[in-house]
């Protein structure tokens, strides 16, 4: 019984390890909460009606047409500017992983503020990255940001 | 064959009536056993040569009986420019068959599914040399020659297997109605400017539409695929 208690705890202790590891370090990103799954499934649906026609359902891209968000260097290194993309779209070249694209994304000016972040939170941790939830606040502030540029 | 089962059916007819009779005798017996299999054997041929015939591609359209011949509904003559600068025109075509659909590469709605599937026809008749695709855009003022050719190249698609074609408008409108019974227009109200279908149309060496399946489908274009190769058997 004993014994069945320790490899108990260590296996609390081993899954503990594993979650902080996963979850980056701001606590509030939890992967677990009941907010974070709202806002991933809400955002897997909208990713199918709005993103997946071009870059797949498995976000895999096509040829050089459309960049692949799985996996995607541009969207490691610049998340605001793909949270911009998202609701303004995009014009002119765009490297991703050493190939550039160069077709035209639409903006969706019907996204709301909750959307995006909801979009976003399904796109970045479905695939190579895991950011946990993206907050409605913080979309907001990236936003006004690049109606400024 | 035809005396063949009548005779089997004679047979049947006398085998009953022994049996009727009371006179059944265990020889009698596996004689008639063994004419129902071939009775089953036969009919199982007959149904599976019926089933062939059903299986032969529709050929759509109206048709006109003049004489003795059948007039069939074909592809109206045109000529398009590709995205090489090159003329394609039902000569193009000569003793092809081919698959055309509509679209336009801003479209971000149905187009790129259709992309996606249409590239898997590519894929699927990669070793088949009759075989081509025509890609119409339906917004030519935006997509211009440069544009396909670097939309063309993007997908990494040979142009003479592959044609993506612009022209004049009304013509590909036209088309596009008359010739291939697909809708295409300008439409202001919708998001992206325009309807049209998301059709996919096999056209034999007759320029014949031969079948029409929807090109945002993985199943109907996975049956495209099948149909391309039971329509290169026929002669």
């Amino acid at each position: 019984m004993r014994k069945q208690t320790h490899y108990f705890i260590l296996a609390l202790i081993l899954l503990g390890v594993g979650l902080l590891k996963c979850t980056p370090g701001d606590s509030s990103n939890q992967t677990g909460s009941v907010k974070y799954q709202q806002y991933y499934v809400k955002g897997q649906e909208l990713y199918k009606s709005y993103c997946a026609n071009c870059h797949q359902p498995d976000g895999t891209g096509l040829g050089r047409l459309y960049p692949p968000l799985n996996k995607s260097d541009f969207m490691e290194q610049n998340f605001e500017e793909a949270i911009c993309i998202i609701k303004n779209g995009r014009n002119g070249e765009l490297w991703v992983n050493d190939t550039m694209y160069n077709q035209p994304m639409k903006s969706n000016p019907s996204l709301t503020e909750l959307e995006v972040a909801e979009i976003a939170t399904y796109i970045y941790n479905t695939w190579s990255i895991q950011k946990g939830i993206i907050e409605v606040a913080e979309v907001t502030q990236i936003l006004a940001v690049c109606v400024e540029k | 064959m035809m005396k063949y089962v009548k005779e089997m059916k004679l047979n049947f007819y006398r085998y009953w009536m022994l049996d009727t009779g009371g006179l059944t005798s265990k020889f009698k017996y596996q004689v008639s056993s063994i004419q129902y299999q071939m009775l089953i054997g036969i009919s199982v041929i007959l149904l599976s040569s019926c089933q062939v015939k059903e299986t032969s591609l529709p050929i759509f359209g109206e048709r006109e009986v003049v004489g003795t011949d059948t007039v069939y509904h074909t592809i109206a003559p045109f000529a398009f420019v590709d995205q090489d600068s090159s003329w394609v025109t039902n000569a193009t075509f000569k003793d092809n068959i081919y698959v055309a659909d509509f679209f336009f590469t801003t479209c971000r709605s149905i187009c790129p599914i259709m992309k996606t599937q249409m590239l898997r026809v590519y894929k699927a008749t990669a070793e088949l040399p009759d075989v081509k695709l025509l890609s119409h855009t339906i917004d030519p003022e935006y997509d211009t020659v440069a544009l396909l050719h670097d939309f063309a190249e993007r997908l990494d698609v040979e142009s003479t297997r592959w044609h993506f074609v612009t022209g004049v408008k009304d013509s590909i409108y036209k088309i596009a109605q008359t010739s291939y019974f697909a809708t295409a227009m300008e439409d202001k109200t919708e998001p992206d400017g325009f309807i049209h279908s998301g059709a996919f149309l096999l056209i034999d060496k007759k320029q014949r539409i031969r079948g029409k399946y929807d090109g945002t489908k993985e199943e109907d274009v996975n049956r495209l695929i099948g149909d391309i190769k039971k329509l290169r058997l026929e002669k």
